[in-house]
Parts: C-alpha cells; sequence; structure tokens
C-alpha cells in the first residue's frame, strides 16, 4: 500500500520508491567537489595566458547550454534537437535589449533568459503531443528553420551571418586582463549554479515525475502525473539556462553570430552529451571537458577535426552507450564488488546497484570489463 | 494573382514535389523497414552533387554515366553506413533504439561533410545542368529540360520503387518486414541482408537526386543540410513509414512552398511552410498516413 505524507503526492512518493532520489553525497564527496570549484577558481590567478583562459571561458558557456539540453534530453526524455535555437534566441534577445533599451547588461541577459524560455515553452506545445522520433523531428527542424530565417535576415535585426552589431561586455569599465578574469568567475558561478539547480531538481519531486513519464509514460499517466505540465515545465526550465548561456555568449564576444548555432556546433554539443553520459548530473561535465581538450590538441588540423569527432560519437554510441559516467560508475561498482569479496551479499548488492543505475537512467555499458 | 503566376506555381509545385518525394521517400522507406530515421540521408544528396561535379564538370563525361555512378557509390556507401551504425545497435536493451540510431547516423552525416570537406574543399563548385535549354509554355513560365527531366526522372524511380516492391521478390521482403518484423523472420526473409539493402536502395535514391539538385544548387559539403530538412518536414508531414502519404506530402509541402515563393518570396516560404507543419501537427500528430497510436504521446 502506498504511504501517504500530509502534504504530499501519493503517486510522486510511490515512484520516489521506484526510481530513486538518487544517493545522497558524502561529507568527502561534497569536500571534494568544494575543493574542485576552489581549484578551478584559482586558475585565472596563477594562469594568465588569456588564450588558454578564453578556451575556458567559452567552454563552460557551452557547458551551461550542454547542462540545459541534457535537462531536457537527457533527464526529462524529451528529444528536443532545437536547444541552439533557444540559445541564439537568448543570445540575440539579450543582444537587442542592450542595444535599444538602457537595461544594464545583467539584467538584459537574464531577460534574454526569459525570452528564451518563453519560446521554449512556445516550442514545448507542439510537441506535446508527438513523441519520441517526432519530437525530434519537429524540434530539429525548427533550429533549422530558425537558423535559415537568421541568414536571410531581411530587416538586418539580427546581422545575420555577419554577426550581431557589437555590444558592451559586463565588465566594459575593467581592464581587459581582469575583465578576463571576472568573465571567467561568473562563468564558473553560473556554471555550478546550473549544475547544482539541475542535480536537486532530479532529485526532487518534479526530476522523478520528469523520469517516471520518460521511463513509463503510461504508468505516469495513470498515477496522475500529467505529461502536459511536466513537459512544459522542464522546456521553461531548459529554456531559461540555454537563453541565459546564450546571452552569456553574446555578452562575452560581444556579439552573436550564425556560427554558434548551425549544424556543427550541435554535433560538437550532442557529441559531448552522448560521451559523458546523456541524463547523469557529470555527464556534461565530463563530456564538455573531454571534448574541448580534444578539440585544443586538434587546433593545428581543422580539416580532421570533425571527422575524428564524428567517429568517436559513433564509436562510444555503439560501445559505450553510457557515456564516460556510464563506464566510470560500472568500473567503480566492479572495483568496490571485487574490494567486498567474501560478503555473503555480494551479488544482491551488484545486483541492486545494476538496478539502480539502471533506473537513474544510465544504461549499463556492455563493454567487456572482466581486467577491471 | 495572374494565370502566369498559377501556371508557375503549378510547374514549381510538380518539380519540388517531385525531387522532395525523391528524398523523402528514401527516409520513409528505411523507417518502414528499420524503424530508424537516417539523417545519413542528406550527406546521401551532398555527395551526389559532387558525383555530378566530378563526372559532367571535371571529366566532361555523359550524364547517365553521373547517375550511374552516383546511384552505385550512395548504394554502397548507403550499406556501409546500416552496417556499421544501425547494425550492431539491433536487439540490444538499455535504450532508445529509434534515438540512439539518430544520432549515430547523425555521426555518419558529420563524417561524410568533413571528409567531403576535405577532399572538394568548402567552396561552391557549379555543376553544369544534366541538359540545357528549356521551353516557354504560358505566358513566360520558362520550363527548362533541367526541370523537366528531374521531374521525369524523379518520378521514373519511384514508380519503379513502387514496382519492385511490388512485384519482386526482395520488395515483398521489404514489405513483409515492414508490415511484421517476426512474421517476416519466421517466413525465412533473410532480415539482417535486407536492411543494408534497404538502406542502399534508399541512399541511392537520395544520391541521384543530388546530381540533379547539384545543377539547381551547387556541390558543396554543406549542399545535404536544406534538402535534409525539407525530406524531414516531407515525412513529418505525410506521416513516418507511409509511402503514399510521402508522396502525397512531398507534392503538397511542394505547392505550399511554390505558392508561399510566389506570394512572400523565397525568405519566408520556408518558416511559413515551417508553420503550415506545426499546424498540421497540432490537428493530426501522426501526420497525413501515419499510424496514430506511434505518434501520440
Amino acid at each position: 500500500m502506498t504511504t501517504t505524507r500530509p502534504d504530499g503526492d501519493p503517486a510522486a512518493d510511490e515512484l520516489g520508491a521506484r526510481i530513486g532520489r538518487g544517493r545522497r553525497l558524502t561529507i568527502g564527496e561534497i569536500a571534494a567537489i568544494v575543493a574542485l570549484i576552489a581549484v578551478v577558481a584559482l586558475i585565472p590567478l596563477v594562469w594568465s595566458n588569456a588564450y588558454a583562459l578564453g578556451v575556458l571561458i567559452t567552454a563552460m558557456i557551452v557547458l551551461v547550454l550542454n547542462v540545459s539540453w541534457n535537462f531536457v534530453l537527457g533527464i526529462a526524455g524529451v528529444w528536443n534537437f532545437g536547444q541552439l535555437a533557444i540559445y541564439a534566441i537568448g543570445g540575440y534577445g539579450a543582444g537587442l535589449l542592450m542595444l535599444h533599451t538602457p537595461l544594464p547588461p545583467a539584467l538584459a541577459i537574464v531577460c534574454g533568459g526569459l525570452i528564451a524560455a518563453g519560446v521554449s515553452i512556445l516550442l514545448a506545445f507542439p510537441t506535446l503531443r508527438l513523441h519520441g522520433i517526432y519530437t525530434s523531428l519537429l524540434t530539429f527542424s525548427f533550429a533549422q528553420v530558425f537558423l535559415f530565417v537568421v541568414v536571410n535576415d531581411p530587416k538586418g535585426l539580427t546581422g545575420g551571418t555577419f554577426g550581431f552589431p557589437t555590444v558592451p561586455g559586463l565588465y566594459s569599465f575593467l581592464s581587459p586582463t581582469a575583465s578576463l578574469r571576472a568573465y571567467f568567475w561568473t562563468m564558473l558561478a553560473v556554471v555550478v549554479v546550473a549544475t547544482l539547480t539541475v542535480a536537486m531538481i532530479r532529485g526532487s519531486r518534479l526530476g522523478i515525475a520528469l523520469r517516471t513519464i520518460r521511463d513509463a509514460p503510461s504508468y505516469a499517466a495513470a498515477r496522475g502525473i500529467s505529461p502536459l505540465r511536466y513537459r512544459v515545465i522542464a522546456f521553461a526550465i531548459s529554456g531559461f539556462i540555454a537563453g541565459v548561456a546564450g546571452a552569456l555568449y553574446l555578452s562575452y564576444n560581444q556579439s552573436f553570430t550564425t556560427a554558434a548555432m548551425g549544424l556543427t556546433p550541435m554535433s560538437i554539443d550532442v557529441t559531448m552529451l552522448v560521451i559523458g553520459g546523456l541524463g547523469t548530473i557529470w555527464g556534461p561535465i565530463l563530456g564538455t571537458s573531454v571534448l574541448t581538450g580534444l578539440q585544443v590538441s586538434l587546433v593545428d588540423y581543422p580539416g580532421i577535426q570533425l571527422t575524428i569527432l564524428g567517429a568517436i560519437l559513433l564509436v562510444i554510441v555503439v560501445f559505450v552507450p553510457g557515456g564516460l559516467v556510464g563506464l566510470l560508475s560500472s568500473i567503480r561498482r566492479r572495483v568496490s564488488a571485487w574490494v567486498e569479496a567474501g560478503d555473503d551479499d555480494d551479488d544482491d548488492r551488484a545486483a541492486r546497484e545494476e538496478r539502480e543505475a539502471l533506473s537513474a537512467g544510465a544504461p549499463t555499458p556492455r563493454v567487456p570489463l572482466e581486467g577491471s | 494573382m495572374h494565370l502566369t503566376d498559377v501556371v508557375g506555381v503549378l510547374v514549381e509545385t510538380v518539380v519540388l514535389g517531385s525531387i522532395y518525394g525523391l528524398v523523402a521517400i528514401g527516409m520513409t522507406l528505411i523507417y518502414g523497414t528499420l524503424r530508424i530515421l537516417d539523417m545519413s540521408q542528406g550527406s546521401m544528396v551532398m555527395l551526389g552533387s559532387f558525383v555530378g561535379w566530378a563526372i559532367l564538370v571535371s571529366a566532361g563525361w555523359s550524364p547517365v554515366l553521373a547517375i550511374l555512378v552516383a546511384f552505385v557509390l550512395t548504394f554502397v556507401l548507403g550499406a556501409l553506413t546500416e552496417l556499421i551504425s544501425v547494425q550492431p545497435l539491433m536487439g540490444r536493451r538499455g535504450f532508445d533504439f529509434e534515438m540512439v540510431t539518430f544520432i549515430t547516423t547523425f555521426a555518419v552525416a558529420i563524417v561524410f561533410a568533413n571528409v567531403a570537406l576535405q577532399i572538394f574543399g568548402p567552396f561552391q563548385k557549379n555543376v553544369t545542368p544534366v541538359v540545357s535549354g528549356g521551353i516557354e509554355i504560358y505566358g513566360g513560365v520558362d520550363l527548362s529540360y533541367q526541370n523537366l527531366t528531374m521531374a521525369g526522372v524523379s518520378i521514373a524511380l519511384m514508380v519503379g520503387l513502387g514496382l519492385f516492391l511490388a512485384r519482386t521478390r526482395w520488395g515483398l521482403a521489404i514489405r513483409a518486414v515492414a508490415q511484421n518484423l517476426d512474421a517476416a523472420r519466421l517466413m525465412g526473409v533473410p532480415v539482417m541482408r535486407l536492411y543494408p539493402l534497404t538502406m542502399g536502395l534508399a541512399s541511392a535514391l537520395a544520391g541521384i537526386g543530388g546530381v540533379f539538385l547539384g545543377a539547381k544548387f551547387f556541390a558543396y559539403p554543406g549542399a545535404g543540410d536544406l534538402p535534409l530538412l525539407e525530406a524531414l518536414i516531407v515525412v513529418i508531414f505525410g506521416g513516418l513509414g507511409s509511402l503514399p502519404g510521402t508522396l502525397y506530402a512531398a507534392y503538397a509541402i511542394g505547392f505550399i512552398q511554390a505558392s508561399a515563393e510566389v506570394a512572400v518570396g523565397t525568405t519566408w516560404s520556408l518558416p511559413i511552410l515551417y508553420g503550415v507543419i506545426l499546424l498540421v501537427l497540432i490537428v493530426r500528430p501522426q501526420g497525413l498516413k501515419g499510424k496514430p497510436s506511434e505518434a501520440r504521446l
């Protein structure tokens, strides 16, 4: 029987027991994460190479976009491939506000996020009645049509392929070096806030409802979870984060061009998400880091860069469908099973953890790991 | 609106509709048989247009040869794409097959586009029309022989595909798999050999489309993007997996786009088209002829 909390929705509670709220972090893990953030925050103080900082700032902007995309694609399970258009709408929206209104740039960036969230909600409605492949078709075409409109922009509102007119930066009152550092820390803060928000939502009742709709739509509907309401909420949240990322891209580059939203960036972002592990919290972080590293190391060979990227994407999807996060957690499971070998309930534990990993949206990778 | 405009729109409808039909029908065939959405169809169009450029312009050989080479090359590449990016994923559990193959075929498309970029460079190459000249049919509406051939060849290929599916042993096998995979297996249909054949065939249709489209536009590494987008719109509109639905949709989309081009110009024809599709999907989420259960949430 269902146990109901006085304030609670019994359906969501029971699903919570089934899908899992996710593991609480131990004190040690929290300390490790705080230390990691602190180390990253120290980078611009010890390392003042403008090129390297620029690469990191751009990577963090892409990371925020990927966090938002991962939320709607991996956690909510809505196959939205129009996220780059939402990202661009955030950028252009914020840019138009910066140029034509006296709003301070920081406020314009937030407004860019709100505009993107609005468009994202509008995009959610036609996809509401679709599922699976039709959703990806519709949203993918949305992104392509939006790109087409901007490229052929007749009124010159967006600057088309030449780029948006120059906008004032967030920190234009600072010296170039200080401004670069300020952008770095701003981006780091946005990355942390966005990731934490998504992580908290994932374990909350909202996140459980979204994952249930993803994994068992009929069950969710039967338990009274409205796909309509939750899909709109998912689109709104992910649209806002993507819009802020787009507005920050505009602010950092002081412009926005169509190069930020064509098929090339889309393939790079999708590869990052899939390599990291869709639907996981660490997935976007790992994927973005690995792929940024790869791009930087291949910067001298621009021709083969994307070919290698496509090949990696193919290999990862075929051989490691869970991405790096799935691979790592599987290795960790095996190591801990090996350490605890001799315990009677060893197999039970492995089986239970396997189940948990499955329900948490990380498909078990099917690569042979016998040696580890 | 003058009668000239009407005639112009109708001519454009037939031309656009036939070429959309050729690319989109391959996607529908693949979806109906393999249950995947093949994002590499666009790169087959692009490769076809490069074949057209290499044979017609660079080598100066006959258009028939260009079409044949495009057919063979894209057939082989399409079958290979299936073997590399779809076959290994079949029968595995733990993920959404349609979505994962959407990503893998997309990855193949990235590789093709960038290999083409390496070989041919980023610049647009003019492809000479397969046939030159034209006739004036009514009040200043020109119908070039190129467009006429393009529509003619497309329609002939679609009819040929229909005959292949209806009359030949392999065609029957493809339809059997599309209708009921398990029953087809039990009847001894070699499903795993049929899949590469289907995808090769569909890719070859797109490749031939590319030879003609290369002359209408250009040959360049991104040449497949717009045809892919238009084919996607056609298959959403027609309903995935339905061949008649795709055909109706191809001509309907051709008509909408041709009228929008006459009425408001090229810039807004695609957005208008997209708006129409949105409205259609709100009323009929499964498209014109798709199965309702497949599309509804």
